[in-house]
């Protein structure tokens, strides 16, 4: 364990890179939540698969940005479908949210087993060169890192700007709101929640990508051990706020690096989980969440 | 964890049949008939699901979840109570011609999915051998089947106790793994079933499960082997990366113990699995300034953590336990630090099994023989010990029912250390088929088996020798024996 505080600052940085991370992730998960209202077990699955489109891609010889490409379109695509063939018919038939909690572990448990046939019980590497360990603010990071924040600041400014100031955005927050008085405006509310799975599927497709070059090895159980974190960062933002999901992924980034630097690598997830719960006791439906008449709003 | 490829060599010529010395027990074939205590599962991270979801759904369905353990728990004791748990497995089908089973109980999914096959690899041939030399007794069906642990104690409990309840056959078993040992030897030997782990965990190093057996070594030796090594190699400062599991954390006390003990200093760390980055940790190691790494860990976490470490610092000699030579661990991180790289840095202890003679020459047979019906390519278990050990251990239960007359375990049990340890004038066999035909023509039957001479202790330990290899978990470097071994404890 380091002793000095020169720890810190290194440690800030790391944590940076896992927040970035947690934020592509959390903020995808918590955009389906807030409009469809389903907790989607699967999206941790979604992100290894789409993970594996972008290695096939990789060992193809495409470059990582076209990996990113490739994990971001099969992410959306393989949403959309999920909702509009899977989960849709079951809500149509009046399943409640516990049994939609079980369809979607049930799609979970079928993609990682489909995984384990396809790719085998093996790990994968993408080739890829990390780059150079760079020192800015006095953080150590490799190139590469540098590069999953700046896709990670990116993809969250879209977001954020598509949810706050397009049409679209305005349709999302309505829909999440109170989807049937959004329909009787005049809002395709069909057409809304698709927008919603296809962008929340390009956040499950990029993060499965950084995630595994940040781990550099993967297998088909990869993304649903990652699940939980990110279901925290949702939860500590308040779920349904992607802003807020930003915010938890920042905090819990910070607080497992930090608290691996200064008590024990062992429990940093158990520190992270410390400031959950104390932040939901204090702030019981998260740190940025809003709850209007009952229905999850979906806001900046 | 303990697992390993083997090398091709000629070193050492088979061990020529001598009595044991290993005290009263190794002869008696007597065992205590003690349950003994069950150490406790782990939780998982799903757990912590229940605690995130905090809304009224939740609460349904975590009523709901109560309502379905209770149910199926009352369903699990009722069928393990209408098969009688007082009685064997295998005694349903011990006084009829019915087939008898063997299962491979180990993780064939989730991220030890690696450990099934390689048991699977042993018990496939052995059991076609033993079927091919007209079965045991009057069951001419000998078969091997795969049981999935996950790896996990949550989903081995359940497992085993549907194998329990619903196989009527069952004669012996393949595992379990250190990943749910603790949790299902107690029922594998409360049903009287015999089986032979693949766990390394030091808690069966001094056990009473009378049903369990181990002729691997254990973990902590192993850790052992890795400190005589760095020392031999003149290394004073060491790290110890282990991940936070069960499984790597059996080799990291005794391998901190060794070290010191030979006069280095070692930091330990232990590590959470799968993380997204180990950068800080990495931190740590560079501020020690160690000479070496001695380390254990699934191959996602190693090859994320190794692969920062390179990035941060550079690479140091690395040690890993006989858990780092599975293929999947020698292919993620060889993959992340470069083939060329890996191999400069890298070297494992593992335990060491004869490469030749006899008992090997009919292993390698029977394996070819059953070459189709192991995961591919079947050459890969050539020189395996563990798919080695799990030959012998189907060998010596149908030889141990064979001499006991009885397809009962319960009947049998004593027999498996008798014909393993020996007794003045047996007969040396070196599989299923010799045995056979030695105990028909009424001879006492010693077996040596592929992973050389097994000498059971009182706990059904057969401690063994290790060896230290090159990054293609074959190539030796260095063979420590049992003695050297336990003069750096």
């Amino acid at each position: 364990m380091l002793t000095s505080a020169s720890a810190f600052v290194p440690s800030i940085g790391f944590g940076l890179v896992t927040a970035s991370i947690l934020a592509l992730a959390a903020v995808g998960f918590t955009l389906q939540f807030g409009i469809t209202n389903i907790l989607n077990l699967a999206y941790g699955d979604l992100m290894t698969a789409s993970a594996y489109i972008g290695w096939v891609v990789n060992q193809h010889g495409g470059s990582i940005a076209e990996s990113l490409l490739a994990g971001a379109a099969f992410g959306a695509v393989s949403s959309v479908l999920l909702n509009r063939l899977v989960y849709t018919p079951f809500l149509r038939r009046g399943t409640g949210l516990f049994g939609m909690v079980i369809v979607t572990l049930s799609v979970g448990v079928m993609v990682q087993n489909a995984l384990l046939a396809i790719g085998g019980a093996t790990f994968f590497t993408y080739n890829f060169n990390v780059g150079a360990t760079v020192h800015p603010l006095g953080f150590d990071l490799a190139t590469s890192q540098l590069v999953i924040m700046a896709i990670a600041v990116g993809g969250m400014i879209v977001v954020q700007t598509l949810l706050t100031q397009t049409r679209l955005g305005k349709a999302m927050r309505a829909t999440a709101a109170n989807r049937s008085l959004a329909q009787a405006s005049g809002i395709a509310t069909e057409r809304v929640v698709d927008a919603a799975w296809l962008i929340s599927g390009v956040l499950c497709g990029l993060a499965g990508v950084v995630l595994v070059l940040n781990t550099t090895a993967f297998q088909s159980t990869t993304g649903s051990e990652f699940l939980v974190v990110i279901i925290a960062a949702a939860m500590l933002g308040g779920v349904g706020r992607p802003s807020g999901a930003m915010v938890g992924a920042l905090v819990l980034g910070l607080v497992t690096e930090v608290s691996a630097a200064f008590v024990s690598p062992s429990y940093k997830e158990l520190f992270a989980f410390i400031v959950l719960v104390i932040v939901l006791l204090v702030r019981p439906t998260g740190i940025f969440s809003q709850f209007a008449g009952g229905s999850r709003q979906v806001a900046a | 964890m303990t697992r390993n490829p083997r090398p091709k060599r000629e070193m050492r010529s088979p061990l020529m049949p001598r009595f044991s010395e290993d005290g009263p027990y190794a002869h008696s074939g007597d065992s205590p008939e003690t349950s003994g205590e069950t150490p406790s599962a782990q939780t998982t991270p799903r757990a912590n699901l229940g605690a995130l979801l905090g809304d009224k759904a939740m609460h349904k369905f975590t009523r709901a979840r109560v309502v379905l353990s209770v149910a199926a728990t009352l369903a699990a004791a009722l069928a393990v109570a209408a098969c009688g748990s007082s009685t064997s497995a295998g005694s349903g089908s011990a006084n009829n011609t019915g087939p008898l089973e063997f299962v491979s109980f180990n993780p064939f999914s989730g991220p030890d999915a690696s450990f099934g096959p390689e048991q699977m690899a042993g018990c496939v041939p052995a059991t076609m051998a033993v079927e091919a030399a007209g079965g045991i007794l009057k069951h001419k069906q000998v078969t091997c089947r795969a049981d999935d642990s996950r790896g996990d104690p949550a989903d081995a409990v359940p497992a085993a106790e549907q194998l329990i309840a619903t196989s009527s056959g069952l004669i012996g078993i393949t595992g379990p793994s250190s990943d749910e040992a603790s949790a299902v030897v107690p029922l594998f030997n409360r049903a009287h079933i015999p089986m032979f782990g693949d766990t390394g965990q030091k808690v069966f190093d001094h056990s009473n499960f009378a049903y369990f057996y181990r002729i691997t070594p254990p973990d902590d030796a192993v850790g052992y082997a890795m400190a005589l090594y760095a020392h031999d190699k003149g290394y004073t400062r060491a790290v110890g990366v282990f991940g936070n599991d069960i499984s790597s954390q059996g080799t990291a006390p005794t391998t901190a113990a060794g070290f010191r003990k030979l006069g280095g200093q070692i930091m330990m760390q232990a590590i959470p699995l799968d993380q997204s980055s180990y950068r800080t940790e990495i931190e740590q190691v560079i501020a020690y300034h160690p000479q070496v790494i001695f380390t254990e860990a699934d191959p996602q976490t190693s090859a994320t953590y190794l692969s920062e470490l390179r990035q941060l610092y550079h690479l140091i000699p690395i040690i890993g336990t006989d858990g780092t030579t599975q293929p999947p661990w020698l292919k993620a991180v060889g993959n992340a630090l470069g083939k060329r790289t890996f191999a400069s840095y890298y070297h494992a202890a593992q335990p060491y099994a004869p490469t030749s003679g006899p008992a090997y020459q009919e292993w390698r047979k029977e394996l070819a023989a059953a070459a189709s019906k192991v995961a591919q390519p079947a050459s890969q278990w050539d020189n395996d010990s563990y798919s080695m050990a799990a030959w012998d251990a189907v060998n010596l239960i149908s030889l141990a029912a064979r001499e006991a007359g009885s397809a009962n375990p319960t009947v049998f049990n004593r027999y498996i250390v008798k014909i393993a340890n020996g007794s003045p004038g047996a007969t040396v066999v070196h599989d299923f088929a010799q045995g056979k035909q030695a105990l028909a023509a009424g001879k006492k039957v010693w077996y040596i088996g592929a992973v050389g001479q097994i000498t059971f202790d009182r706990w059904r330990n057969s401690p063994g020798e290790f060896e230290i290899v090159k990054s293609d978990g074959q190539t030796p470097v260095a063979i420590y024996t049992a003695q050297q071994v336990a003069a750096a404890r």
